[in-house]
């Protein structure tokens, strides 16, 4: 019935009204996203910019006078902020790589026709959906000095025992390790995916020409993925920036801010030592580090898919 | 270079002897992965004694004591149920508005969309602590701080983007016939969209949900900074517990309440797990 009404209506209407329904049709689509994301996405961006400028006064709760560059002086001449950008780039120059390779590693791997593959695929999953917290809870149990089940393998082989939370690097080690646990799965299964896709004859002609199986999988597949593996780089890169709740509970960013990674440093300086101001300047620096980051991956990525 | 010197039946054992091999490393590539999950389980069951021990006993009489002990609590049951809520609400608001946009996307000629998808794609990498200050601060003079609609707004940041660019690769992968046909015999843009695209892309949709629902589910951040009683999430229990470094970590606690976290989300994806994957593929792929 509503559809008759549709009907009749439309034909009754003149022309132009229709097109302005049309254009208002086709809007609407839009909206309720673009309304949202203004509403929780732009305007907090936009208020963190101001925050940034601003002297923020805490009994009252809100920024009241422009300082211009003042709270970016004083970050940018905070050591602790070059600290935990040091520490974050550390994180993801070891986290990302091994994650990358190992998940498309693990994927060759288990990529072999065989029957059980659907199911471990599936079991593949689990660690991705684990809450990073805990993830970060469950790994400082396994880790832990006194009774954890890792320092108790390692034992068996003759190392340690490891205070992987008392030692600085093994405590960055141990952050690393968490995030390659729970992400080198999500990596595994785009691989699976990618692998899938490849043209099979291509391989045909590979095994038909002799080729062995490892120059096979450098000079056949590798070439033919370098698109796949650079879109994986750059999701699990901008993943990993925001990395946050895994650090805060497995070490706090301890010991001594060994793995007090840059977000964690400005919740600290936001919520623990209310220093807004400064903290809205960092994120500010830290947001335009990411987008430009991003932007310069994002372009070599494309460059890549051409070299191919 | 040896491999085509072999005779053909010599090689072919060859081929099957290195497949063995791959099996059997991706199996347990596979196993190490799921050992922590394993060993969480198998703590949870064990009493307080049993914990403590190395080396680590591997025979144990289980007990329940643990999750009738937290499952018992009021605060653990408020949690539970404001990350339900808040998962649910999340997850459907985001489907439906990133839906519709990453149909617009798709399929409308709007002018100007491509700049918002290439602003919804860069919003992607805005770091969740420099919105997390302004909110927080804009929340409590709304007076709307430690409630699950805050939350559940919140959470649309980065859920909407998400959604919208996996279905805008959805949409993008019907025939174009299916909605033009339905237009053509009277149908509006609505109603071809809701009567025919959404019921076929329904597997999409599905996968989409049960993922926002999931990255919902285990949000830390947004649930530490604009919660604190009412609308507090279950991770904030979970970092409470974990980071509880003074009186050594109560692993029982952890355990128990890890496991009760990990099991709804893990059979969940299990059942799903098909269009999960294809879900993931597809947004790694296409996004």
């Amino acid at each position: 019935m509503t559809t008759e009404l549709a009907i009749g209506a439309r034909a009754a209407r003149p022309r132009r009204s229709g097109w302005l329904a049309d254009f208002a049709s086709r809007w609407t689509f839009m909206l309720p996203a673009t309304v949202i994301l203004m509403a929780v996405l732009a305007y907090p961006i936009f208020y963190t910019i101001e925050i940034s400028f601003s002297r923020f006064d805490l009994a009252t709760f809100s920024a009241v006078e422009w300082v211009g560059w003042e709270n970016y002086r004083h970050v940018l001449e905070d050591y602790r902020f070059w600290e935990s950008m040091k520490v974050t780039l550390v994180y993801l120059v070891f986290a990302l790589p091994l994650q990358i390779v190992l998940g498309f590693g693990i994927a060759f791997l288990i990529n072999a026709e065989w029957r059980a593959r659907g199911l471990v695929r599936a079991l593949f999953i689990i660690p991705m959906v684990v809450a990073p917290v805990v993830a970060g809870g469950v790994w400082r149990m396994l880790l832990d000095p006194l009774w954890g089940m890792m320092n108790y393998v390692l034992g068996l082989v003759g190392i340690g025992p490891l205070d992987w939370f008392g030692d600085p690097n093994l405590a960055m080690a141990a952050i690393v390790i968490i995030d390659t646990w729970r992400w080198t799965p999500f990596v595994v299964l785009i691989a699976t995916a990618a692998l899938l896709a490849l043209p099979k004859d291509v391989f045909e002609a590979a095994e038909i020409d002799g080729a062995g199986w490892w120059s096979t999988l450098w000079h056949v597949a590798l070439p033919l993925l370098v698109p796949i593996i650079a879109a994986t780089f750059i999701i699990r890169w901008l993943g990993a920036v925001k990395m946050f709740d895994i650090a805060l509970a497995a070490t706090y960013g301890g010991p001594g801010g060994a793995t007090n990674v840059v977000n964690l440093f400005i919740y600290e300086e936001a919520f623990r030592s209310l220093r807004f101001a400064e903290s809205a300047a960092m994120a500010v620096v830290v947001l335009v580090i990411t987008m430009v980051l991003t932007a310069i991956f994002l372009r070599g990525s494309r460059k890549l898919e051409e070299l191919y | 270079m040896t491999a085509v010197t072999l005779q053909p039946a010599r090689r072919r054992r060859k081929i099957k002897i290195g497949r063995h091999v791959r099996v059997a490393l991706g199996v347990l590539a596979c196993a190490i992965f799921l050992f922590p999950i394993l060993w969480m389980v198998v703590t949870s069951f064990k009493d307080q004694r049993d914990i403590f021990t190395s080396p680590p006993v591997l025979f144990f009489t289980p007990t329940i004591e643990h999750y009738v002990t937290y499952l018992q609590r009021p605060d653990i049951q408020r949690r539970l149920i404001n990350t339900v809520i808040v998962a649910i609400g999340s997850g459907v608001l985001s489907i439906i508005a990133g839906s519709m946009a990453g149909y617009a996307l798709a399929r409308i000629r709007l002018r100007g969309a491509g700049a918002i998808g290439a602003l919804i794609l860069l919003s992607r990498g805005v770091p969740p602590i420099a919105l997390a200050v302004p909110m927080f601060l804009v929340a409590r003079s709304l007076g709307i701080t430690d409630q699950h609609i805050t939350l559940i707004l919140a959470y649309c940041t980065f859920l909407i983007p998400y959604v919208m660019w996996l279905m805008r690769g959805f949409f993008l992968a019907l025939p174009k016939e299916l909605e033009e046909s339905a237009m053509l015999d009277g149908c509006s843009r609505f109603g071809a969209f809701f009567k025919i695209i959404v019921p076929i892309s329904l597997p999409g949709i599905m996968s989409t949900l049960i993922f926002s629902m999931i990255l919902a589910w285990e949000e830390l951040l947004f649930a530490l900074v604009l919660t604190n009683r009412n609308a507090s999430t279950i991770p904030v229990a979970i970092q409470g517990i974990a980071g509880d470094t003074i009186n050594g970590a109560n692993w029982a606690a952890l355990t128990a309440v890890g496991t009760i976290t990990v099991l709804p989300v893990a059979v969940f994806a299990l059942l799903v797990q098909k269009w999960l994957i294809q879900g993931l593929a597809d947004g790694a792929t296409k996004g």
